[in-house]
């Protein structure tokens, strides 16, 4: 085995032998459910008007058919992955401050470059199941609700949308993992995590959510058909990606863990 | 270079504060140094930069005549260390560390976990999670991380905190037999200074970031201070005549006796009686007590304003 494929085994173990995996598995497992309970209640309006709240706020989400669910389910990894998927990458890099484990990764033959690589592998590994999972669940909540609204066209487009979504959240949750070596555990990222979330509503609102990376996927799943998203946010996307990932492994290898 | 540890000027600097200052260190092969220190004195500054976790603000370190920089990875195939206390994944249990230490020391043989849970007795905990293990357990394991991989050279960092007296023993034989059997270089911190006599071949004292003491045993020994303790029925009585003697005699708080430091008196007690004995106040008490680690320690400590010497 070589040394990334090592480093990478032992990372998998070490994450998949925590209850992380399965606390954020079980979150994403309800948006599927919370989404075809909003359908249910679009497509029973009588039932609806005994719900009061629950009704208005199914009344946000538009019609009961397919493209509003999926395009719903999106928004949900847009949203709610910045969060877990954060949550995931700040369990990862901050839980080896936090358990103060970190001295054992320092002083090996397995460069620490490896060792972060191989952490983001395993996080983003995990984060594309997670979404795997939440539309492969959606799939069959829709199915059992039985919405309607059903083409293939537009599925194939919805899914691709879901699937570009699901990416970029993804590739946006890399400076987290920066923050949490930086900030030596979970609370620092968990606190960027609410603030990139808080900002990026506000820079949404105010017109420029195609600039800021954390706003991205947000709008590329309420947007308009198809794959809509401008080349610029692309690129501040993957810059801030890039940015991230690179930050993370410098900051491993120079940075004095200590102090 | 034939030294196995090796450090030129190394000095790391925290803004203005001086952390550890121009210290040079020379271990050779099968050596054990014992790095004493108070706490704040530099020593786990010193283990970090060794193991390559701080850098330096000037100076080198060398192990196994390997300059130590991050894009040198192989000298940690032949280091062992514990940093501070040792901690573990608390979800895995003492197996699944062992096998995660195994597997990044690139270490094909599977025995080795075994062999090491067999060598610190940890047979019993084997399939406990971390978190359920005792602070003496969570040591051993650590102890075990540091040693799986049979290293050349091992860096400890207080490795008998929270060990019970079994336990201390136990890796003091180890330690020892690591050494002498089969050249293991080992520089071990420890504040338990009865412990680092009984298990170092050399000792380093570094005081405020400066080395100010390296000693071999041979050295140490005949540098340890003998007093001779006096006690007697009227204390106040007896310091009175020695002290007419031309006797500096000290009062030894703990426990309550007089103390003698001058060397006519340690090497000729008898003297010291007979006088007390025709002054009709004889003795209680006349022992000649030599200096312990610890007490040199701090003697050498207060007696140096931080200057290093050899």
């Amino acid at each position: 085995m070589n040394k990334f494929a090592t480093s990478a085994s032992v990372e998998y173990k070490k994450f998949f032998h925590s209850k992380i995996p399965l606390i954020t598995l079980i979150v994403c497992m309800l948006v599927p459910f919370i989404g075809g309970f909003f359908m249910f209640v679009l497509k029973n309006p009588d039932f609806a008007e005994h719900l009061g709240l629950i009704s208005n706020k199914a009344q946000l989400i538009g019609t009961a058919d397919w493209p509003s669910y999926l395009s719903l389910l999106a928004q949900a990894i847009s949203i709610g992955g910045l969060i877990v998927f954060g949550f995931i990458m700040s369990w990862i890099f901050g839980r080896e401050y936090s358990d103060r484990t970190i001295k054992d990764l320092l002083a090996l033959p397995i460069s620490r470059h490896m060792v972060v690589l191989s952490k983001f592998v395993v996080a983003v590994c995990w984060c594309f199941i997670l979404s795997i999972v939440v539309l492969a669940l959606g799939l069959l909540v829709g199915i059992m609700v039985n919405i309607p609204g059903w083409s293939q066209d537009t599925f194939v487009q919805d899914i691709t949308i879901y699937g570009a979504c699901s990416t970029l959240t993804i590739l946006v949750s890399t400076p987290v993992a920066l923050i949490a070596s930086i900030g030596r555990g979970y609370l620092p990222p968990l606190g960027f995590m609410i603030f990139t979330l808080v900002l990026a509503q506000i820079v949404a609102v105010s017109g420029y959510g195609q600039f800021f990376p954390w706003a991205i996927p947000a709008l590329l799943s309420g947007g308009e058909k198809g794959l809509n998203i401008e080349e610029i946010s692309l690129v501040i996307l993957l810059l801030t990606s890039s940015i991230g990932l690179i930050s993370t492994m410098l900051w491993w290898k120079i940075a004095d863990p200590f102090h | 270079m034939s030294d196995v540890i090796y450090t030129t000027n190394l000095t790391k600097a925290y803004g203005k504060t001086l952390v550890v200052n121009n210290i040079n260190l020379s271990i050779a092969k099968g050596e054990i140094y014992g790095f004493l220190g108070l706490n704040g004195a530099g020593k786990t500054t010193t283990i970090r930069m060794l193991l390559g976790m701080t850098t330096p603000t000037s100076g080198e370190c060398y192990l196994n005549g390997k300059r130590v920089n991050p894009n040198n990875l192989d000298i940690w195939c032949d280091v062992g260390y514990i940093v501070e206390t040792p901690y573990s994944y608390p979800e895995l249990t003492v197996k699944e560390n062992l096998e995660i230490v195994r597997k990044l020391r690139g270490i094909a043989d599977r025995n080795c976990v075994s062999w090491i849970i067999k060598k610190l007795n940890l047979e019993a905990y084997t399939t406990k999670k971390t978190k359920h293990l005792s602070m003496g357990n969570i040591q051993r394991l650590g102890i075990a991380k540091a040693m799986i991989h049979k290293p050349k050279i091992l860096i400890l960092d207080e490795p008998t905190n929270g060990l019970d007296p079994a336990g201390i023993v136990e890796v003091r034989d180890l330690l020892t037999h690591l050494a002498k059997n089969e050249g293991v270089t080992i520089l071990v911190s420890s504040h338990k200074l009865d412990e680092i006599s009984k298990l170092a071949t050399n000792i380093v004292i570094i005081h405020k970031g400066n080395l100010i003491k390296k000693i071999n045993g041979e050295q140490l020994e005949s540098q340890l201070q003998k007093s001779l303790l006096v006690d007697g029925k009227d204390r106040a009585a007896i310091q009175e005549i020695l002290s007419q003697a031309g006797y500096k005699v000290m009062n030894q708080k703990t426990p309550a006796v007089l103390q003698i430091n001058q060397k006519n008196a340690v090497q000729n007690p008898g003297k010291i009686a007979t006088l007390l004995v025709q002054a009709n106040h004889p003795p209680t008490l006349l022992k000649v007590e030599k200096e312990d680690l610890e007490m040199y320690f701090l003697r050498t400590i207060q007696g140096t304003g931080g200057d290093q010497s050899e």
